[in-house]
């Protein structure tokens, strides 16, 4: 008994750097953010903060232009998630082969995992730029295109182009997920199959994707979650233009709270892409537990 | 019966695995590049049609300008000059140097603070049973699924409320709340697979608690550290959204909120811009690429239990 009364109390003195974090920047916030979205604060009128209750949510919840932005949230995510998994599969595969030179590709491709998401916006809005980016450029060089187009205006190129800067950043995560649970994969299955005279293709289809399937659902599970709360590349790209075409929750918690002042709306609105954002984790790892 | 592999097959694979390293090469290295080319390319050179892939007269004019003005050498041209007579410095180019100091001091107290409060923690997650355990463990996991968006506003009047506005403190405080969870998690599922053997050998020759720790798992844990130390520098390097939101002056500006300031000026030359980018970009990038061992083992630990 006195063995596990010790080990508490040196847990706790232990813990206590950690807790103390958890509760002043993570658990206050949140509670603060509660009981700040059940107020009409505006900093514009920073003495009058009335008690509305969910008026709030209320509010969030019956405006159309939410709802558009949730879809466009919706679309962006589904659009990255599934381009990263294809393309994040691809290079697990390639980097799962022996030969000279992978060394070196691995260690490159975590280039774009550490670039700042600021350059990667910068870069990339460089690249498209109307005039003398290098998309255009090599568009034009290749023939593919008659004259250079303006790529981020067009507002159904939008969303997919922010969402290709996005893919470029999160593919060598994704990769390096994928290639662990390849990894995992015993060895024999593969020998087995050999014996057997399986053709390599359906080896893979019978052997490596099914045993892909936990890293497939932890890099859905990761990469759903950053692409809903995604803000850095609208901010940079687009600022939600043209015309509202890239106004995702993100973008609209920014502007509802930092440049309309409405912190009461703005803080509703986060709760709830932070409880739709539980939700989802909760029905990604629901279904796919049972699928597998 | 045993035949050689023959040699054509083998040819094949490898030219099949060389295309694919190529192309896998081209699509991660090639935007970056094009950054960097831009970023080398005289104003007037910048603006041609079709682009020039590879700068025909490099020039180093913009760094120069950066470090320069940030050293207090050389003024910003006033405005009005000629931009495309060359040798324009834009007034942001003094920013730089002084916001590359306060990531760089921002980053290595978040780095340090992450290990003083991680390591412990951690330790008594992967080595002691205590109650609560569990819930601690529900609760680190949490943070990570709260978009940091949802932090913003409750922070800012935080922040605000505190006078702690355009601080570098402020910042610190908040990065310690998204890098401190997941350094935890990489280091405790470390000290989780490490034999308890060391533990119970060590306390019956009567250590302390801290001394195991310090002396006999934190020599073992090193590449643990140095990963966890690597996240919390790079998370603290790029962040840019509390940047955005809790820094108002250049005496607490992160170099991602410079950058993207020049982003969207307009005044400011487009081979500029790209130089900036290159200044934000080299101290992560060199140490994802020397560290690259101890990233990838490190994101693997954090992620397979996350």
């Amino acid at each position: 008994m006195r063995a596990v009364t010790h080990d508490e109390r040196a847990a706790a003195g232990l813990l206590a750097g950690l807790v103390a974090v958890l509760m002043a920047v993570t658990a206050f916030p949140i509670l603060y953010s509660l009981w700040i979205s059940l107020f009409a604060v505006n900093l514009r009128r920073p003495n009058r903060m009335p008690f509305v209750g969910l008026d709030n949510y209320i509010a969030v919840l019956s405006s159309p232009a939410f709802w558009g932005s949730v879809g466009r949230t919706a679309l962006f995510s589904a659009l990255a998630v599934a381009a990263i998994l294809v393309i994040a599969t691809l290079v697990a595969l390639l980097l799962d082969q022996e030969f000279p030179g992978r060394r070196i590709l691995s260690a490159c491709l975590l280039i774009p995992w550490a670039i700042p998401s600021v350059v990667n916006g910068l870069m990339w809005k460089w690249i498209y730029d109307s005039n003398y980016g290098a998309l255009n450029g090599l568009l034009l060089q290749l023939g593919f295109i008659g004259s250079a187009t303006i790529w981020l205006g067009d507002s159904n190129r939008t969303l997919p182009l922010i969402a290709n800067a996005f893919i470029w950043k999160e593919v060598p995560l994704a990769a390096i997920l994928l290639l662990v649970t390849l990894k995992s994969i015993p060895a024999d299955l593969y020998g087995a199959a050999a014996v057997d005279g399986a053709p390599a293709w359906r080896r893979f289809f019978a052997i490596t994707l099914p045993a892909l399937r936990p890293g497939f659902l932890l890099v859905t599970l990761y990469e759903a979650m950053m692409a809903v709360r995604h803000f850095d590349l609208f901010f940079l790209l687009t600022e939600g233009g043209p015309g509202g075409a890239s106004d995702v929750v993100a973008w609209r918690i920014y502007v509802e709270t930092f440049r309309n002042l409405s912190f009461g709306t703005g803080a509703a609105m986060s709760y709830i892409l932070a409880i739709a954002t539980l939700l989802m984790s909760y029905a990604l790892i629901r279904g796919m537990a049972r699928t597998l | 019966m045993i035949v050689p592999r023959p040699i054509a097959p083998r040819m094949l694979r490898l030219a099949a695995l060389g295309l694919a390293s190529l192309l896998l090469l081209a699509y991660v290295l090639g935007p970056v590049m094009w950054l960097l080319s831009s970023s080398l390319q005289t104003e007037r050179e910048i603006v041609s049609i079709p682009p020039h892939w590879i700068p025909e007269s490099p020039t180093l004019a913009n760094f120069k300008a950066i470090f320069a003005t940030g050293l207090g050498l050389a003024r910003p041209s006033p405005a009005g000059t000629d931009p495309s007579s060359g040798g324009f410095i834009p007034s942001v180019a003094a920013n730089l140097l002084p916001a590359m100091a306060n990531s760089f001091i921002v980053a290595v107290t978040v780095t340090i603070l992450n290990l003083l409060i991680g390591v412990p923690a951690a330790y008594a997650i992967g080595k002691i049973r205590f109650r609560g355990r569990g819930l601690t463990l529900y609760a680190i996991l949490a943070t990570r699924v709260i978009p940091d968006i949802a932090l913003v506003v409750p922070l800012f009047l935080v922040v605000r409320k505190l006078g702690m506005l355009d601080s570098l403190a402020s910042l610190i405080i908040a990065y310690l709340a998204i890098t401190v969870p997941f350094s935890v998690f990489v280091l405790a599922s470390f000290f989780e697979q490490m034999p308890d053997d060391l533990d119970r050998a060590a306390r019956v020759d009567g250590c302390s608690r801290l001394r195991v720790l310090t002396h006999v798992y934190l020599p073992l844990a090193r590449p643990a550290l140095v990963a966890v130390g690597l996240f919390a520098f790079l998370a603290s390097w790029n962040e840019f959204l509390l940047a955005l939101m809790f820094t108002q002056t250049a005496a607490s500006q992160t170099l991602p909120i410079v950058v993207a300031g020049i982003t969207s000026d307009f005044t400011v030359s487009f081979s500029f811009l790209n130089a900036a980018g290159v200044l934000a970009v080299v101290p992560p990038v060199l140490l994802a690429v020397i560290f690259e061992r101890y990233i990838v083992s490190g994101l693997t630990a954090g992620a397979v239990k996350g």
